[in-house]
C-alpha cells in the first residue's frame, strides 16, 4: 500500500520534472537573450562569433538541442538520460559536479534555520492557541504578520552592523569560514559534516560561528508563517472530539495540549515542506549578503552570465529536491498521524 | 449537540475571534497602504533633491536626532546653503530621503500592475476551467502546475535577466509568477459556487451558459482573489528588491528601495549604516502594512 503510494508519487514527480525541463529550455531559449556575445563579447568578429555558437551547439534546430540535452545523442555529448546535466559555458566544468559543490551550502543553512525557527515557533504558536483572544494571543499574532513580511536580505544587513560592527560578537559576513581559514577536504560537502570527519574542532566552532547569523535572519522570517500555522492548527486540534474526550476522562490539561500538539504537527508538515521548496531558491539573497556561496548565489551567477545549462540544471535540481521533501514530509504525516493512511 | 457539550464541559476552548471595537491593526494597515500610494504618485516631487542626481556630499552621514529640530529652524528660516540631507548620502552622493520618498513610484507601479495582470489573467482562466470542466482546461491547470513547480525567485531572474532589466519586464514576469495562484484560488470557488442553486435558477430562467458564468458564477467568486490581491502586492514588492538586490531588478539611477539597499551592503560592514537602513526599514514597513490590510480583509469578508 504504502510502497504504491511511494511509486505512483515518484511517477508523477518524474513525469511533472520532464515538463519543467522542456519548459525551462523553450522558456529561455525564447526570450530575447544572446549568451553567444555575452560570451565572446560585443566587439568580436564574426568568425569568431559564429564559431562560439557552433561550440555551444547554439547553430543546430532547437528540437535537435533539445534532444542533446535530454540524452538522445549519446556521441554528441552525454544528456539527462546518461545522468548528466551538461557543461557549463562560462567555467567549462560539467554542471552536476558545481552544484553539487554548491549545493550543500544551501542544504545546510536552511536545514539549521529550519530546525530554529521550527524550536521557536511551536512553543511561541501553542501559547497563542492556548489563549485566544488574549493580549498574548494578539501579540503572536502581530509578531507572525510582520515576520513573515520581511525583506530578510534587509535583515541579515542590519544584523551584520549590529553584530559585527557594533558589537564585534559575529564574524565579517565572508564566507562559511574566515578567508584566511583553509577549508578542510570536501567529503561530504557540508562544512559542519566535513570538519567533523577531518576531526578539526576549531574549524566546525568557527563554521557554526559563520553560520549562526545567517541561520538567524532566515529562522526569524520563517518563524511568521509557522507559528501563524502552528497556532491555527493547534486551536482546530484544541476544538476535536478527541480533546473534548480526553478533557472528560479527566486528564491533565497539560498531557491534553501535548496530544493537541502532536496532531496539529501532522497538517504542519504539509506547509513546512513547501516552506522548505521554496527556501531552497529563496535563501539565495541571504546567501548573497553573506556570501556563502550557495545554489542561489551559482543561480545569480549562471543567470546573469546567460549560462543556460547550469540555469537548467539548477532549476531541474531545485524542484526534484521539493518533490522529494514534499514526498517525505507527507510520509512523516501520515507516521506522526494514525488517522491518516496511504 | 456537541459543540454544546464544548461550551458546558470545557472551560475556555472554543476559540472566540477577538472582537474589538476598533480594528487598529487595520487602521494602521490601511494608513501605510495610504501613505506609500499617496508617495507613488508625488514621491518624486517632494523631496529636497532630484532622485537621479548625486550631489557633491559623499556618504554624509544623517543628523542625529538631537540635530533635527536646529536643523529644520535654519532650514525654514532660510540660513542654509543647501537643503539638509535627513537620510544622508550614499556612496554616491545621491540624497537618501529623496529617493526613499520617491521609490514607491518604481516598487509599488511594478507590484500593482504585476498584481492587476495575474489576477486579470488568473480570474479569467481560473473562471474557464473551474465552469467548463474538459480536458483542454484542464490543460490550462496542468500548465499552471507546472509553472507553479519552478522556483520563484530563479525564475523571476531568469526572466527580467534574459528579457532585460527594464520595470516592463520585471512587471511581465511578476505577473508570470503569480498568475497561477489566482488561478488557483478563483478555480476553487467557482467549483465551490456551479453546484449551487443560484446557479441552477439562473439556468432555469433560460441565462446562456456565457451569461451565467459572466453575471452570476464570477462576481461572487472573486472575493478570495480580490483578497489576496493585497498580499500580492506586498510580496511582489519584496520580490522586485530582491531581484535589484542581486543586480536581476531595475537599472541604477531609478529610484527603488532593493538597489538602495544593494548600493549600502558593501558600506555596512564599514558601518555607513544609512544607505541601505532607511530603503529597508520603508520595505519592512510598506510590505507589513500590505500583508496588515490584506489579512484585516480576509477577516472581515470570509466569516460571512
Amino acid at each position: 500500500m504504502l510502497l504504491t503510494y511511494i511509486a505512483r508519487r515518484t511517477l508523477i514527480g518524474v513525469i511533472q520534472l520532464f515538463c519543467l525541463v522542456i519548459a525551462v529550455f523553450f522558456l529561455i531559449r525564447l526570450l530575447p537573450a544572446d549568451p553567444v556575445s555575452r560570451l565572446v563579447g560585443l566587439n568580436s568578429s564574426e568568425e569568431a562569433y559564429i564559431q562560439a555558437a557552433s561550440q555551444l551547439g547554439l547553430d543546430r534546430p532547437l528540437f535537435e538541442q533539445l534532444g542533446i540535452y535530454l540524452g538522445f545523442y549519446p556521441d554528441i555529448s552525454p544528456g539527462l538520460l546518461q545522468g548528466s546535466l551538461g557543461v557549463s559555458w562560462t567555467t567549462s566544468s560539467t554542471v552536476g559536479s558545481e552544484i553539487a559543490i554548491f549545493l550543500p551550502v544551501t542544504l545546510q543553512l536552511i536545514t539549521l534555520a529550519f530546525i530554529l525557527a521550527f524550536a521557536l515557533s511551536v512553543p511561541v504558536g501553542m501559547l497563542g492557541a492556548l489563549h485566544p483572544g488574549k493580549a498574548a494571543d494578539k501579540g503572536v499574532f502581530v509578531y507572525s504578520l510582520f515576520a513573515g513580511s520581511q525583506p530578510e536580505f534587509w535583515w541579515g544587513l542590519l544584523f551584520v552592523y549590529i553584530f559585527y560592527f557594533q558589537l564585534g560578537v559575529a564574524p565579517a559576513p565572508l564566507g562559511q569560514l574566515s578567508p584566511m581559514t583553509f577549508p578542510p577536504d570536501p567529503v561530504t560537502g557540508f562544512m559542519l559534516i566535513d570538519t567533523l570527519i577531518a576531526w578539526e574542532l576549531g574549524k566546525f566552532i568557527e563554521a557554526l560561528h559563520h553560520l549562526m547569523m545567517p541561520v538567524i535572519t532566515l529562522a526569524f522570517i520563517l518563524s511568521g508563517p509557522i507559528i501563524k500555522m502552528v497556532r491555527q492548527n493547534m486551536v482546530r486540534a484544541l476544538q476535536s472530539d478527541f480533546v473534548l474526550y480526553a478533557n472528560l476522562v479527566g486528564l491533565p490539561r497539560k498531557r491534553v495540549a501535548r496530544y493537541a500538539l502532536r496532531a496539529a504537527m501532522g497538517p504542519s508538515m504539509t506547509l513546512i515542506g513547501i516552506l522548505y521548496g521554496f527556501m531552497l531558491s529563496g535563501a539565495v539573497l541571504i546567501e548573497s549578503v553573506f556570501s556563502l556561496g550557495g545554489i542561489g548565489q551559482y543561480a545569480i551567477r549562471s543567470v546573469l552570465a546567460f549560462d543556460y545549462p547550469a540555469i537548467q540544471g539548477v532549476v531541474l535540481i531545485i524542484t526534484a529536491i521539493s518533490l522529494v521533501v514534499y514526498l517525505l514530509l507527507d510520509l512523516l504525516h501520515a507516521t506522526i498521524d494514525p488517522r491518516i493512511a496511504y | 449537540m456537541s459543540e454544546f457539550l464544548h461550551d458546558v464541559l470545557m472551560k475556555k476552548p472554543i476559540y472566540v475571534p477577538p472582537k474589538r471595537k476598533t480594528d487598529w491593526l487595520m487602521r494602521i494597515g490601511v494608513t501605510i497602504v495610504t501613505v506609500v500610494c499617496l508617495l507613488a504618485v508625488f514621491g518624486p516631487y517632494i523631496g529636497p533633491y532630484d532622485p537621479t542626481r548625486t550631489t557633491i556630499r559623499i556618504a554624509e552621514p544623517p543628523p542625529g536626532i538631537l540635530e533635527i529640530p536646529g536643523l529644520l529652524a535654519e532650514w525654514i528660516g532660510g540660513t542654509v546653503d543647501h537643503p539638509p540631507h535627513w537620510m544622508g548620502t550614499d556612496a554616491n552622493g545621491y540624497d537618501i530621503f529623496s529617493r526613499v520618498i520617491a521609490a514607491p513610484r518604481t516598487d509599488l507601479r511594478i507590484a500593482l500592475f504585476a498584481n492587476l495582470v495575474s489576477l486579470t489573467v488568473g480570474v479569467f482562466f481560473g473562471l474557464v476551467a473551474g465552469y467548463w470542466r474538459n480536458w483542454s482546461t484542464e490543460l490550462i491547470v496542468r500548465i499552471s502546475d507546472v509553472v507553479q513547480s519552478f522556483p520563484v525567485f530563479i525564475l523571476a531572474m531568469v526572466l527580467v535577466a534574459l528579457a532585460g532589466r527594464s520595470a516592463t519586464n520585471i512587471i511581465i514576469a511578476l505577473a508570470f509568477v503569480y498568475t497561477p495562484i489566482y488561478l488557483r484560488l478563483t478555480r476553487a470557488e467557482v467549483l465551490s459556487q456551479t453546484s449551487r442553486g443560484f446557479v441552477e435558477a439562473a439556468r432555469a430562467m433560460g441565462n446562456s451558459e456565457l451569461s451565467i458564468a459572466l453575471r452570476h458564477v464570477l462576481p461572487n467568486s472573486l472575493t478570495p482573489a480580490l483578497i489576496q490581491s493585497s498580499v500580492t502586492i506586498g510580496f511582489a514588492i519584496l520580490l522586485t528588491a530582491g531581484l535589484s538586490f542581486v543586480g536581476a531588478g531595475v537599472r541604477p539611477p531609478t529610484p527603488e528601495w532593493g538597489l538602495m539597499i544593494s548600493t549600502g551592503a558593501n558600506q555596512i560592514v564599514l558601518g555607513e549604516w544609512w544607505p541601505s537602513v532607511f530603503p529597508g526599514l520603508a520595505i519592512s514597513l510598506t510590505v507589513f502594512g500590505f500583508a496588515v490590510l490584506g489579512n484585516a480583509l480576509e477577516r472581515r469578508y470570509e466569516k460571512g
